[in-house]
């Protein structure tokens, strides 16, 4: 579990100062480097032979991960410190790194392992990154930019049920225990970048 | 707070109080956790009570199962967790959710226990609650948690609470939100897919059994209670004075006192486990706190006997009475 701390600490720095160039941009680079790792997940997958109707859920999440991310960047302000960038890609290298694990040669389609981690790190993603909580009371609800991370996180939470249900359903020589196991490794992976970035947020 | 291990699980507890006194173990609902009764260990500790409450699988701050979680787990979890703590027996008091578990608790680890209180909850799924637990999952899979959070303030609390309250449920939904994991929240609900009802088995509890129904609870209205009564011989149905679901949160005061008073009765044998059923004080200072009832407990009307005692005023006016049956139009 994330500590609250650390949610009430960032929701204090944007009451603050407002949904600054600065914050708007730490935000989105972590949205958008996560939902582009699920989104290569799933072009990469989405060709897997007899998968049914789940195919028709998997290109689904394909699409919608891909609009997120226009919306993210139609909405944001960006801010032009390019340190920006540098300081987020090092906050969000385990993911990249994560993704990268998962998409490596031979691919997922090809390499069950890669295809299950595919679905579990998209899982922690969609579950555990959540906005919502550092958004103040009092800001304007029409906010652009607010309107969007409302609708990208309730969005995240029926993409989740595409992940929930392969992951309860899908066929494997796994044990059970294994399975949760590899499940509660990328919660834990996506909690401490979270957790990291949240304390990135709060900062000044 | 710390943990034990149960498989590759890990649970998070309190467990407060000097070594050696009655252990009394307390399981929450859904969307809640250990923390909730910290106002219950503040007023039983000091009474000579050690008080233990713990996360439970997928709550709080204990692992998330994502894949499957039986719901005849949480029971043996418990039975692990007092085993892991030493704890040979305790009395249990346990609520909705947890009430379930606590009631499977009891048919199946009967030994561990000392007593049982179960409270705002139910042994099988009736009709109306199958449909609201199936809109409550599709309300969380399709809207997501803060729908649900939305749609249990109410269910829970009655109007005087929430306009109490009203400014400060943004941020009580916002921690709740920290808290919960909405896929969490799904797994524990969908472990319902499974659940075989439990009445059959209730004739198996033959510890004291206090069962604790708020008079207005209409999320598990007084039949699921009735029916935890009707089947426990040991048990004795108590209705909490102008209760809703959630009373353990909103009448905290008076919810304790009753616990105090079974766990005296039953400490001291003078239980009597006769399937009666009483009325909660309202007061919790009052002198008599179960208060004996008069009329039908399933029904909310009472109808008085013709012509009767009734606290009701009269009305003076005579009682409707059918009109005569309209002439035939003679010709």
């Amino acid at each position: 579990m994330i500590d609250p701390a650390l949610y009430d600490q960032a929701r204090d720095r944007i009451a603050a100062n407002g949904f600054t160039p600065e914050i708007q941009t730490k935000i989105s680079l972590l949205l958008c480097a996560a939902k582009n790792g699920n989104a290569l997940f799933h072009s990469g997958v989405q060709w897997v032979p007899n998968f049914g109707v789940v195919q028709q859920f998997i290109l689904s999440q394909y699409s919608r991960e891909i609009e997120a991310v226009t919306l993210l960047g139609r909405t944001t302000h960006w801010s032009q410190n390019p340190m920006l960038a540098t300081e987020g890609a090092r906050i969000i290298a385990p993911l990249t790194l994560a993704w990268g694990q998962v998409m490596a040669p031979p691919g997922p389609m090809f390499n069950p392992q890669a295809a299950y981690r595919g679905i579990t790190l998209g899982h922690a993603q969609l579950a555990r990154i959540r906005l919502l909580p550092v958004i103040p009371e009092k800001i304007d609800p029409q906010d652009p930019y607010v309107v969007a991370l409302q609708r990208i996180e309730q969005e995240n939470g029926r993409m989740l049920q595409t992940q929930i249900r392969l992951l309860k359903n899908i066929g494997t020589e796994l044990p059970l225990e294994e399975r949760e196991a590899l499940v509660e490794q990328d919660q834990l992976l996506v909690d401490g970048v979270f957790s990291e970035f949240l304390a990135w947020l709060a900062a000044a | 707070m710390p943990t034990i291990q149960y498989g590759h699980h890990q649970v998070n507890y309190e467990l407060s109080g000097e070594a050696g006194r009655p252990v009394i173990t307390f399981l929450n609902g859904l969307t809640q956790n250990a923390n909730l009764w910290k106002t219950y260990a503040a007023h039983f500790v000091p009474r000579g009570y050690r008080v233990l409450a713990y996360d439970m699988l997928g709550q709080g701050r204990s692992s998330k199962p994502v894949i499957d979680i039986k719901l005849s787990m949480h029971a043996d979890l418990l039975d692990h967790l007092l085993t892991e703590l030493g704890i040979e027996k305790t009395h249990l008091a346990s609520i909705s959710f947890g009430g379930i578990v606590g009631l499977d608790f009891a048919i199946r680890y009967g030994k561990r226990l000392h007593s049982l209180t179960a409270m705002s909850t139910f042994a099988e799924l009736t009709p109306q609650l199958d449909l609201l637990g199936a809109v409550m999952l599709q309300g969380l899979a399709e809207v997501g948690l803060p729908y649900l959070q939305s749609m249990l303030y109410p269910m829970n609390m009655s109007s005087d609470w929430i306009a109490a309250n009203r400014e400060r449920i943004p941020a009580m939904k916002r921690a709740g939100y920290i808290g919960n994991d909405a896929y969490a929240m799904q797994n524990l609900m969908e472990s319902f897919v499974e659940f075989q009802p439990l009445t059959p088995a209730l004739k198996k509890i033959t510890v004291p059994t206090l069962v604790m129904n708020g008079e207005f609870d209409f999320f598990t209205p007084r039949e699921c209670h009735e029916t935890i009564r009707r089947e426990i011989a040991n048990s004795r149905l108590l209705i909490i004075q102008r209760a809703y679901h959630a009373f353990t949160l909103e009448m905290p005061e008076v919810t304790m006192r009753q616990i105090e008073i079974f766990l005296q009765q039953v400490e001291s044998d003078t239980w009597q486990g006769d399937q009666s059923v009483w009325i909660a004080a309202d007061d919790p200072t009052a002198e008599t706190q179960w208060l004996p009832l008069a009329g039908d407990w399933n029904r909310a009307v009472q109808i008085a006997p013709p012509n009767g005692p009734s606290k009701a005023k009269r009305t003076t006016a005579a009682a409707p009475r059918r009109k005569s049956a309209p002439r035939k139009a003679t010709s």
